[in-house]
């Protein structure tokens, strides 16, 4: 599992939102809060934010723009882990759970890392992880039979097809137990910083406990193979632009000898041309949607024109994303874009299993004019839902299960939570906890998905090195970050807006791929304005005056 | 004879015959009918959280914007092309090849090449597409070779224009195999002494082909014909879902993905059952004529009349 890939994508979705009531004209919709909430709610709604210092990181977090933070770094796992929890969390209760998985669901029967967590949480938690490509499509007859189970998981960008502003009634309230300094009964869920809190706030409520909080969240970024820069002599800190990548493309380029310069470039450009992930703001103050702005155009030009000289792996081009990462390793691409997570030391291992020499980096941030910027996600992207049918007692026993689950890294809970038990499902090797196995079976992100300490960057597969870099990289990147429009606002769009965006981006699809002209896709955004992209506008502008930007 | 058999005499006739219809009937009622309840949703402007009941009643509101919404048009009319290339290309391999099978003498050879012929059956259809994907995309061997040697490569992955013929190729290759099962039974039912009879009166290969097997497996073909056209707006989801971005909506977009992508993925669920009604009742017309035509040409077709 892929935690920090699940980051990104979290971002991506977080800002995509559910449907509701708000623009004149639109009744037939029930008259559910539009799910936003103001500034001045959210500090009364938002717990208080009490940090544990216990564990000293090897390489502190560094203080960027705009509020983000990257992740410490620790090189080894504390020698002696400390105790955060005193007691056993539960009551013998027994709560059925939904999570996304994405990999290979491990076996529910006979699992020593399920039966290990579960005995230590002193309550049964019956855990259901499901397909997350498809959880989205998932979700709606779940609701739909009102089959929900006690807690779930629920990412920002499935919101978006559930009229979450609506859906969230479902839910148990946390106002009640967690909001202010009440939060401080569980410290464990104190630790967690209360920005990563703001986007589970729905209504005016807080609804969502966090699922991988992090301070430095973004989409994704451009990798190279450093080994192969190496070798050919090229200075990876003098790419800067989408010119200086075009003119590696011929060099990198051996069509004959199966090796392409790039994979897929699209899905991060926003960042290199500056275009909002969603929704922006023009020179002029007016609110205007990524389709409409002129980088787009610039970016699917740029995009198209590598696949025109050539310089594409024809797979990539033929949609087969899921060997992305294979091409990558074994040297068939050598440019590729991809979450901040697919850099760890998993990669480093499955790489320098196809080449020794395997060394991925990423670009400092590129830019295709000026200084770069980077759209930061919100604090969490993921959160976990209790439901409202649970009684008080239950959700206070899921509350300090939940405390114990958010046990900080470096904690003994911490090693449970995310390895089971010693020498049955994980083993320490140079310090650091590794999977037997056994435990490469049956373990498997599914409590960590139902709430989560804040991520530290870690050495994973024993490859220190890897942590090191990606530190330094995310400590440049986040001086370069800025808050998105409407950043971490939980944002209820009116749902018969849902499926216009949908032409727009098939044509996306043609016209980077070159099947189609510029002009295929501004025809496809005249249209998508007339069919609701104007009408959201007004939506937005009524949000802005009403609830301000989240900036 | 038969009409003069009471109906409880038929009962006790046929009911190993019909104990043994139960598990398809149980399966039919559980995946077929119950589910067509769903179908008041395509009068609706349905909502989850408001269910059947309470979600408003819409009258023919979707189907007047199915009937003006240009993607769906496009959508059908790639569906009925597909299906034309696919009945044209596709429909006649599984008879040619359980008239090779059945003439191969040598049993192990026979079963060998049956159980190569089976296997891609067995393949989902992202194995097919990613060994497809291998084999002919732009980095497999074929162009590899081709830029070898200096040539122009050939772009049959993620060719619009070709596109329909390669569908029809994939699934030549996973299922062409696996649709000669019924075609062998028919052809085993064909009664050998009139093939040593029309021997003996001197009649050759082809004329034994022309007159005794393709007559004893006329029944089957017109049957298989029949349902394949009443099958005919469903030419596959996975295989297309899987390659739109390799060729792009336009020529992937079939009557099944546009309810996926405008109807679930959208939550707009009564939309989407407003365009898989349209399918329903469109199939329903097409199996109901083709099966009038293959009475008109003495066959049994669907039922006997």
């Amino acid at each position: 599992m892929d935690r920090r890939q699940l980051l990104s994508l979290a971002g991506l979705g977080a800002l995509s939102v559910a449907g509701g009531g708000l623009v004149a004209g639109c009744t037939s919709t029930p008259a559910a809060g539009p799910g936003t909430t103001s500034t001045s709610d959210l500090s009364k709604i938002l717990p208080s934010y009490v940090p544990n210092t216990a564990v000293k990181p090897d390489i502190a977090g560094v203080i960027g723009a705009n509020g983000a933070v990257s992740d410490p770094v620790f090189l080894s796992y504390p020698g002696s882990p400390v105790k955060t929890v005193s007691g056993v969390p539960g009551k013998g209760g027994s709560y059925t759970t939904m999570t996304p998985l994405w990999g290979a669901i491990p076996p529910s029967s006979g699992n020593a890392y399920y039966e290990a967590v579960n005995k230590e949480l002193g309550a049964t938690l019956k855990l259901q992880p499901a397909d997350g490509n498809n959880y989205g499509t998932a979700l709606p007859p779940i609701f739909a039979a009102d089959k929900l189970p006690d807690w779930i998981m629920i990412p920002g960008w499935n919101t978006t097809n559930l009229n979450f502003g609506q859906a969230v009634s479902k839910f148990t309230d946390l106002t009640p137990y967690l909001a202010g300094d009440k939060i401080k009964a569980y410290p464990n869920l104190a630790n967690i910083p209360g920005g990563a809190w703001q986007a589970g706030v729905w209504n005016g409520k807080l609804y969502g406990l966090p699922a991988y909080p992090g301070g430095a969240g973004i989409p994704g970024t451009y990798y190279f193979r450093r080994d192969m820069f190496d070798k050919l002599n090229i200075n990876p800190d003098n790419i800067k632009s989408p010119n200086d990548l075009d003119a590696l493309g011929k060099e990198l380029t051996s069509s004959s000898a199966g090796q392409w310069a790039f994979d897929s470039m699209w899905d991060y450009l926003f960042q290199v041309f500056k275009f909002p992930m969603k929704w922006g703001l023009d020179a002029g103050g007016k609110i205007v949607h990524k389709y409409e702005t002129e980088a787009i155009v610039e970016a699917l030009n740029w995009h198209a024109k590598l696949v025109a000289k050539g310089y594409m792996h024809p797979d990539a081009i033929a949609g087969q994303s899921q060997n992305a990462k294979q091409r990558f390793w074994s040297g068939k691409v050598l440019i590729c874009g991809d979450g901040p997570g697919a850099w760890n030391g998993d990669d480093a291992k499955s790489g320098t299993a196809a080449n020794p020499a395997y060394r991925r980096q990423a670009f400092k941030l590129l830019s295709a004019s000026g200084t770069p910027t980077v759209e930061l996600n919100p604090g969490a992207g993921m959160f976990g839902y209790l439901n409202g049918k649970l009684k008080e007692d239950q959700v206070k026993e899921c509350l300090s299960i939940a405390n114990y689950l958010a046990a900080p890294y470096g904690s003994a809970e911490w090693l449970t939570v995310n390895f089971g038990t010693a020498g049955v499902t994980y083993n320490m090797e140079n310090g650091n906890p590794v999977l037997t196995e056994r435990g490469g079976k049956e373990v498997a992100t599914t409590f960590q998905f139902l709430v989560t300490a804040p991520t530290p960057t870690t050495v994973g597969s024993g490859f220190t090195q890897v942590a090191k870099d990606f530190g330094a990289w995310q400590a440049d990147m986040v001086k370069y970050a800025v808050k998105p429009l409407f950043f971490a606002m939980n944002i209820t769009e009116p749902s018969q807006y849902s499926s216009i965006g949908q032409a727009v981006e098939d044509t996306i699809t043609d016209v980077r791929f070159g099947r189609k002209p510029v002009s295929a896709f501004t025809d496809a955004v005249k249209t998508w304005r007339s069919q609701g992209g104007d009408a959201l506008r007004t939506f937005y502008d009524d949000i802005r005056s009403k609830y301000g930007t989240g900036q | 004879m038969q009409g003069k058999l009471s109906w409880r005499a038929k009962l006790r006739r046929d009911r190993s015959l019909l104990l043994m219809t139960l598990p398809a009937l149980a399966l039919l009622i559980v995946f077929s009918y119950v589910p067509m309840f769903g179908i008041v949703t395509a009068f609706q402007s349905y909502d989850i959280y408001s269910g059947f009941s309470a979600s408003p009643f819409v009258g023919l509101a979707q189907f007047e914007r199915l009937m003006t919404d240009p993607v769906f048009w496009h959508a059908l009319e790639n569906t009925l092309v597909l299906s034309a290339v696919q009945l044209a290309l596709y429909f006649p391999v599984p008879i040619a090849l359980a008239l090779l099978l059945n003439s191969i003498l040598s049993s192990k050879i026979r079963s060998f090449v049956q159980a190569v012929v089976y296997l891609p059956h067995f393949f989902s259809w992202v194995l097919v597409i990613t060994i497809f994907q291998q084999m002919l995309g732009g980095a497999g061997p074929l162009n590899t070779a081709l830029r070898e040697h200096g040539w122009a490569t050939w772009d049959i992955m993620t060719n619009p224009e070709t596109f329909k013929y390669l569908v029809t190729g994939q699934a030549v290759w996973k299922e062409a195999g696996w649709g000669i099962i019924v075609f062998l039974a028919a052809l085993a039912a064909i009664d050998q002494n009139l093939y040593e009879a029309a021997a003996a009166d001197g009649a050759g290969k082809w004329r034994r082909l022309w007159h005794i097997t393709l007559p004893g497996m006329r029944g089957v073909i017109v049957l298989l014909l029949v349902l394949r056209l009443g099958n005919s707006l469903t030419v596959g989801f996975e295989q297309m879902l899987i390659q739109r971005q390799a060729v792009g909506r336009d020529a992937s977009e079939v009557l099944d993905t546009f309810t996926y992508f405008y109807g679930v993925v959208n939550n707009n669920f009564s939309y989407g059952a407003a365009a898989g009604l349209f399918k329903g009742v469109l199939s329903l017309i097409l199996i109901l004529i083709a099966n009038k035509v293959a009475h008109l040409f003495g066959e049994d077709g669907l039922y006997r009349k």
